[in-house]
């Protein structure tokens, strides 16, 4: 009986243990939907998630080792890249488009600003080997990391094999990527019913519901569509978007809805990131959009806003800033594993 | 009482493993990449003629098959699992093995040409899937269903290199191929690839190179298809 007993109390520890983990690693915030990505062919466990984080902070990823994932995509700025219209790579190569925010990506279905990208596991192929950002390949990077003193051990750790390949490598960075969630903006306080909005807020989050949410759904802020937002064509770049992928004039100037969630620290905005302020943003919706046979229909009726107004929609779209992911430290470069030597 | 339990779970093992092997039998699926009935070395490249004044040289020949199936009848009698197999001439990997077991008939052995499109969007695998081998397009998501290099004559290109790395899973861009071919149980299976064949399909002068999912690389993946066949004897 007393055995019994003991054994029960062990598997309730084990089981609260595990939830306590899983909750940590990943969790589906309150009201939001399913996730996209299949837990089940990857799950989450601490080890591989640590050994993504180490891959996604590591310059061994590119030719040279001097670019990193993080070299684009900083937690500060939400995994943006702040301060550069399009992100320059190695040899100080600029690249085509503005790296976007890193966040939520369980529930994304493809990636990139055309969607070229299927799956989350497969996204780092193309920046590790795109000649203006890592310019390598996954083959090379494999073999290097196998000849490191730290990435066996890791590998080891996470998988229970050392013999590195590309199948893991791809996966621990997935894992790493899987646990950005950002779900604890004000806007998500408001929502629990544990904050209020202001004023101003307030009335920005009606006039953000009436001209803007369209495209931009809560709770994630994207209806991971492809839309031509009425931008002029930028003639140095010519880039044509979403129809580069489906060879199909109807995508031509479409581009994928980005997340407006913590949108106060990753600009510039855009694809080829040409607005460095959100009022650039709001005046290009209100005068600035180029008509065009893919315009998105949502953008057909023109949009008028005030002044006044125009900053009520800014003072909301400050609430979607979630300090706690921002600065998460479980986010954040490990120094305990990547200031070892390799 | 572990023991007895550890001794036990071999037990039936071993039975398991006997009725599997007694009912299994290897058959090998070799490939021979031809021009003019000779076999290409692709480790060592030689220039074969075309036309009067004209020669080719082929570098580089890989391809994915999947999927395979023995039908009689065209009634599917056996699927192998998990069924990918990269082929690559210039590693010599041009034969692989399958384990049919040995209680059924068929006729005929069906395969893919490529990778279907939900393993092309279900994300990381290892094997011969693992983006490391060369296969996987990094720019656009997708595997590359078969890649053939080379140089001739005719191509007005760069060294006069021709390239075509033939992939695309998603409508109207899927290049997925399905081959039949003659089978008979517990005998080796030999195919031919008529590459000469594959060449005079094409006008190498004004398409030489396709390198993403498009309507030349759906028409070429058929012309691909075509020039596989059962090994003359």
């Amino acid at each position: 009986m007393k055995k019994s007993l003991l054994l029960l109390i062990g598997i309730c520890f084990t089981i609260s243990g595990f939830t306590i983990l899983k909750e940590k690693l990943f969790y589906v915030p309150k009201d939001w939907p399913k996730p996209e990505y299949d837990f089940s062919k990857n799950p989450l466990t601490h080890d591989k998630v640590e050994l993504g984080r180490a891959l996604f902070y590591d310059p061994v990823l590119s030719k040279d080792n001097t670019i990193s994932c993080n070299s684009c995509h900083s937690q500060f700025t939400a995994f943006a890249h702040v301060d550069h219209a399009l992100s320059h790579g190695i040899n100080n190569l600029i690249g085509n488009r503005n790296a976007p925010a890193l966040m939520n990506l369980a529930w994304q279905k493809s990636f990139m600003w055309d969607g070229a990208i299927n799956h989350l596991d497969m996204q780092p192929l193309a920046p590790i080997a795109n000649e203006k950002e890592m310019a390598s390949n996954i083959d090379s990077v494999v073999k290097k990391l196998q000849r490191t003193k730290l990435y066996p051990t890791l590998f080891l750790k996470a998988f229970g094999d050392s013999i590195i390949t590309g199948e893991h490598t791809l996966k621990a960075i997935s894992q790493f990527m899987l646990t950005l969630i950002s779900s604890n903006s004000k806007y998500d306080s408001v929502m629990r019913k544990k904050a209020t909005f202001t004023e101003q807020e307030k009335n920005g989050y009606t006039l953000f519901k009436l001209t803007c949410s369209g495209c931009h759904q809560e709770p994630l802020f994207t209806n991971q569509q492809f839309e031509n937002n009425g931008l002029t064509i930028d003639a140095t770049l010519n880039d044509i978007g979403r129809m580069k992928i489906t060879l199909d004039p109807n995508d031509s100037l479409n581009f994928k809805v980005p997340s407006l969630r913590n949108i106060e620290f990753s600009y510039p905005y855009m694809h080829d990131g040409r607005f460095k302020k959100l009022t650039d943003v709001l005046n290009h919706y209100i005068s600035g959009i180029q008509k065009s046979k893919t315009l998105s229909k949502k953008l057909e009726v023109p949009i008028l806003l005030s002044s006044n107004e125009k900053v009520d929609i800014i003072a909301f779209l400050l609430t979607l800033t979630d300090r706690s992911f921002l600065f998460n430290t479980d986010f954040s470069y490990p120094k305990e594993l990547l200031l070892k030597t390799n | 009482m572990k023991i007895r339990i550890v001794v036990f779970l071999l037990f039936l093992n071993s039975i398991y493993s006997n009725t599997q092997a007694q009912k299994s039998n290897e058959i090998s699926v070799s490939f021979y990449p031809l021009f003019k009935n000779s076999v290409i070395d692709f480790n060592q490249p030689a220039f074969y003629q075309i036309g009067i004044n004209d020669s080719i040289q082929f570098d580089l020949l890989r391809f994915y098959i999947s999927g395979i199936q023995l039908l009689n009848d065209g009634k599917v009698m056996w699927e192998e699992q998990k069924s990918f197999h990269l082929i690559d001439a210039n590693e010599n990997l041009l034969s692989i093995l399958i384990q049919p077991p040995l209680n059924i008939s068929y006729t005929e052995i069906k395969f893919n040409l490529g990778i279907d499109s939900i393993t092309n969007v279900s994300g990381a695998m290892g094997g011969d899937l693992d983006p490391t081998k060369g296969m996987y397009w990094t720019w656009q998501n997708g595997y590359i269903n078969f890649k053939l290099e080379g140089k001739c004559s005719l191509c007005m290109t760069r060294n006069n290199e021709f390239q075509f790395h033939i992939g695309g899973y998603q409508f109207p861009f899927s290049s997925i191929q399905t081959i039949n071919l003659l089978a008979e149980p517990q005998k080796n299976i030999y195919v031919d690839i008529d590459l000469r064949k594959l060449i005079e399909l094409n006008d190498l002068v004004n398409e030489n190179n396709i390198v993403a999912p498009s309507k030349e690389a759906v028409l070429f993946s058929n012309q691909i298809a075509s020039v596989f066949s059962n090994r003359k004897k």
